[in-house]
Formats: C-alpha cells, structure tokens, sequence
C-alpha cells in the first residue's frame, strides 16, 4: 500500500469509522429484531386469518386486546406461566446457591465439577424436557419406581394437571439451577478469603460466616441472577412442550405455547401478535430492572 | 487437610457432579436396553443386555445425519457470521469513540433478552414474505443476531485488555486502522473470539422454537427439532428416543468437555446469556 493511501485511510475520521465498523450489526439487528418488533405491535391491530384470506386483513384497533382481557385461556396460561415463575425462580436461586457453594470447595480435580454445571447449561431444554418425561413416566420411570420402593403407590405424574405442573417445574429447576449456579460462583469466587480467615480467628461458626460474609458479599449477583431467571421464565416454552404438551387439555399451557398455537396452528396473527405484543411489554419491564441492576453492579464492580 | 474435610469435599463434588451427569447416563442406560427388558417390572437400571440395535434404528427411522448436518450447517454459519459482526461492532465500542457509547451497550444487554416468542411471529411472517422458510438462511441469520450482544461483549472484555501501543506501532508500519483490527487486535484476543465462537454455537445448536417455527420440511429440521419426531402419537419409543438423544448429546457434550474453563469465563463475563 502506498504512503498516501495509508495516510487517507487513517484519515478516515474517528467517528465514520466506528459507524462503518457497527453498521453491519445496526443492519442485521434492524432486520431481525427492529423491522418484525414493528411489524407486530402493526400486525396487532388487524385481524389477520392465514386461514381465512377472504375476511381480508381489516384494522381493528384494540380489539385483539380487548378479547384477550376476556379470553379465559389466555388468562390461565397466564397463570401458569406465573405458577413456574413463582416456583421455579427462588427454587433456582435456593439449588443454584447450594450448588455454588459445594462447587466452591477446594478439589483437587475441577473436571468434574465444572462438567456437572456445565451440562444441564449446554444440553438444549426440548432434551431435558424429554428425559424428564422419561424419569415421570407412569410404568418405567424412574420416579415411580424409587416410589415403589419406599412403598409408595406410583403416581399419574403427568396425566394429572397438578402433578404435571409439579414435574416440569422439576425439570426447569434442573435445567436452570446450574447456570445459576455458574454465575452466583464467579461471585463466590470474587470474596476475598482473608474475611473468612479474620472471621475464624474472631470464632465466628461457618453458618455465621455463611450469613455475615457470604450472602451480603453476593447480593449483587444474586440479584443479577434472580431477575435474569425471572427474565427467561416469563418465555416457558421448550420444557412443558416436551413434557406434556401444555396438556392434559390445557392445563399446563404457558403464554408462549399458547402464542405459538394461535398464530402456527390457529393461524391467526392478528390476536396472536397482540398476545406476543403484551409478552414482549412484560419481558421488556423485567429487562429494564435488571439493565438498572447489572449497571449499578457493573459500577460497584469497579470501585 | 484433615481427613474429615476432604471426604466432606468429596461428597460435595459427587453431588454436583451426579446432579450434572445423571440424567445423560440414565438416558445412555435406557438407549442400551431391548423394547422388551425395559418392559420388565420392577425396572432395570443397568441394561442386562447391552445393545446398539436401538442406534441402529434412530439412523435408519429418521434421517438423523440429516438432522446432525443441518443442525452443523447452520451453527457454524450463524457462529462465523455471528462473531465476524460482532467482533468489528466490539472494535468500534472499545477501541473508536463512539457517541452514546453506554446506551449502546445497554440496547445490546436488552435485545439479549428480547423474548424469542414475540420475534418468532413476525420473523416467520417475514421469512415467508422472502420466501426463506425451509432454508438455512431463516435460521442463521435470527441466530447471528440473538448471540450478537454474547458475542460482543465478550470481545469487548478482551479487547479492552489489548494494549493501544501495539495498534499504533502496527498503524505506523503501514497498517490502516481495520488492517490493525485483523492482524493485531484479533489474534492478541484469540481466546475471546474463540470463547464468543463456542457460545453462539452452543446457542445455535440447543434453540428449538424457532428451528421448529421456520423448518416444516423433514429434511430441513434440525436436531432440538428432529428428536422429537420418534414419538409417535400414543407411544413413546424410550430405548429409540434414548438412542437418538445420546446422539444429538455427544457433539456439544464434548465441545464443552474441551473447552469447559473458556465457558465457563465466557458465561460469567457478560452476565447474559443469549
């Protein structure tokens, strides 16, 4: 390259280098997420029937949004998904801390430790669902044998809407504690040890310790973890999908299963995207909790 | 250290350890067993005797190498797409100043977690609209973008740590600023980009709702997708499914196997995951 031609090159200012270097993302993200987010608050007020093309695609204003606030099924899916939430977002945070603390001991081979959190993160959630399915089964499954065994009656796990709810949030407990768990042991592993050692010189128990150093040195990311679990748990869909199907009849259905069955199987986007409308609301007021937090811990983090 | 506290570390690390393994061994159990032992009751646990006639079967009742080379294809073109944008976009925020550079980032953290199921319906009307369902490409570009923010902070973090002096030395040599990118910013940070690499594989290769929203064509499912295709409409075929399970494990299994320390500093990096 010539001296010249460099010197231009670099003469490219600053700042319409960083817009060339960002564009590419800007393009990808206005395609992908920018254009279809428009596109679905938009479709939201129309009634859109793949399945009826001849009623047209007419504007009806709020009218998507009127019938869901009368839609019962809407509501207990609602419901459901707030049940998981409920149960399996501090159920997380309490296996997950477990998990993070035993895994924070000092082993001599750290293989297969960090193997046995890393798996349930890296195994997809249709697969976990499955192999829950699997454990739940009335006759060969796991579960039901070891009931057996204590000589307990087996129990209809997952034809019974209760214990159906009870075995998949099971599943999402297993599938979610782990990374969790990762993530609240990088902030184990950030306490100082010389703390735990003043404490034991002051005589102070490991529940004290535990109390005293451990929980308020790891709010933060407890905190971080809690709302990204709570984040991901508004968007249930893989595991119960797997499990039962949102069945038996619909009692185990979440807002994003019944969002897929209205627009793939119903076909009808209009109400659909209004429902994805409202879900993606919801998920953007977690999100702007937790950006908030990440931030001011970010900062703390860096005092 | 005294005996007592290292069988109490022991213990702890069987636990975790058990609690991460146990399910992909059952399956493994199960996958080896005949239709007819896992009829028995009380259950077996070990296969009395081992078979591989259920792997047999998952190849030939479904076009499970199919599955396994769609599901490749479109993890490692979304991942090169992914981190290829992803690495200039970190450039520009670490190392150029870039006016609202914070709020950028902050858009970033929040398209991280944008819920899929409110994409998925616009994103299916629009490949549809492009005539892109059933192709690769109504995959690996949702995937590029939703492990974009991973990706990106990620490189950030290594960037950051890339001494300025070294791009200026480059830049006096000759080198222009994007020049400098490729020849001295990325290779210094070849761990990061290697870490943000694996992430959005892995993200690639475990997503199911979109996978089973865009590909309606057997040929074209992935593998989240395909495996569950041998379920029948009454009757679960465990050893089958089991068979094909281990199958679509193993890949990834070892990809973290190897790279497990990477991940695990990829993963607490940002916070996020995509």
């Amino acid at each position: 390259m010539s001296g010249a031609a460099a010197r231009s090159r670099k003469d490219l200012s600053e700042r319409t280098l960083a817009f060339l270097l960002l564009a590419p993302a800007a393009i990808l993200l206005a395609l992908i997420v920018v254009y279809p987010i428009a596109d679905l608050v938009y479709s939201s007020f129309f009634t859109i029937q793949l399945a009826q093309p001849w009623l047209g695609e007419p504007f009806v204003g709020f009218d998507n949004y009127v019938h869901a606030f009368g839609d019962e099924r809407f509501w207990l899916a609602v419901v459901h998904t707030a049940i998981y939430a409920v149960v399996t977002v501090p159920g997380a945070l309490v296996l997950g801390l477990g998990l993070a603390l035993l895994a924070n001991l000092p082993f001599k081979r750290k293989w297969p430790v960090r193997l046995g959190l890393l798996l349930p993160w890296a195994l997809p959630l249709v697969f976990a669902g499955l192999i829950f399915r699997w454990f739940f089964e009335y006759q060969q499954g796991l579960v039901n044998d070891v009931l057996t065994r204590f000589g307990i009656e087996p129990v209809a796990w997952l034809t019974d809407p209760r214990l159906a709810m009870g075995a998949i949030c099971v599943a999402i407990l297993w599938k979610t504690s782990s990374f969790m768990a990762l993530m609240l042991l990088a902030g184990l592993q950030t306490i100082p040890k010389s703390l735990y050692e003043a404490a034991e010189v002051d005589g102070a128990s490991t529940w004290q310790q535990f109390v005293e150093i451990t929980l308020p040195m790891l709010r933060p990311a407890i905190f971080v973890a809690l709302i990204f679990r709570t984040i991901t748990a508004i968007q249930t869909f893989d595991i119960p999908y797997a499990m039962t199907g949102g069945g038996p009849g619909e009692s185990t259905e979440t807002l994003a299963m019944y969002i897929h069955k209205t627009t793939l199987d119903f076909l009808d986007f209009g109400y659909g995207s209004a429902l994805a409308t409202l879900m993606f609301v919801i998920s953007m007021i977690a999100t702007s909790v937790y950006l908030r937090q990440t931030r001011r811990s970010a900062g703390r983090g860096a005092d | 250290m005294l005996p007592k506290r290292r069988v109490v570390v022991w213990i702890a690390g069987a636990i975790v350890a058990i609690n991460g393994f146990f399910p992909a061994v059952w399956i493994l159990f199960t996958s080896l067993k005949t239709e007819s032992e896992l009829m028995q009751f009380p259950i077996t646990y070990l296969p009395a005797a081992p078979t591989l006639a259920n792997y047999y079967q998952a190849f030939t009742e479904q076009p499970l190498p199919r599955f396994l080379f769609n599901s490749f294809v479109v993890a490692t073109l979304s991942t090169a797409l992914c981190v290829l944008v992803s690495a200039l976009a970190a450039y520009a925020l670490t190392r150029l100043r870039v006016p609202r550079r914070n709020l950028i980032m902050a858009a970033l953290m929040g398209v991280a977690m944008f819920p899929l199921i409110s994409l998925m319906v616009p994103l299916f009307k629009l490949m549809r609209e492009l005539g892109l369902l059933n192709t690769y490409l109504a995959l690996i570009l949702p995937y590029a973008v939703l492990s974009m923010p991973v990706c990106t902070l990620v490189m950030a973090s290594f960037f950051q740590e890339i001494p300025p002096d070294l791009e200026a030395a480059a830049m006096i040599d000759g080198c222009s600023r994007v020049g400098a990118l490729f020849k001295v910013v990325i290779p210094l940070s070849a761990p990061g980009v290697f870490t943000a690499a694996i992430l959005a594989f892995v993200n690639a290769w475990d997503e199911f709702l979109l996978a089973l929203t865009m590909m309606n064509r057997a040929s074209m499912r992935t593998l989240s997708v395909g495996i569950t295709l041998y379920q029948g409409e009454y009757a679960f075929p465990w050893p089958l499914i089991s068979a094909a399970l281990i199958v679509a494990i193993v890949p990834i299994s070892l990809l973290i196997a190897v790279f497990q320390e990477r991940v695990v500093g990829g993963l607490t990096a940002g916070g996020v995951k995509g």
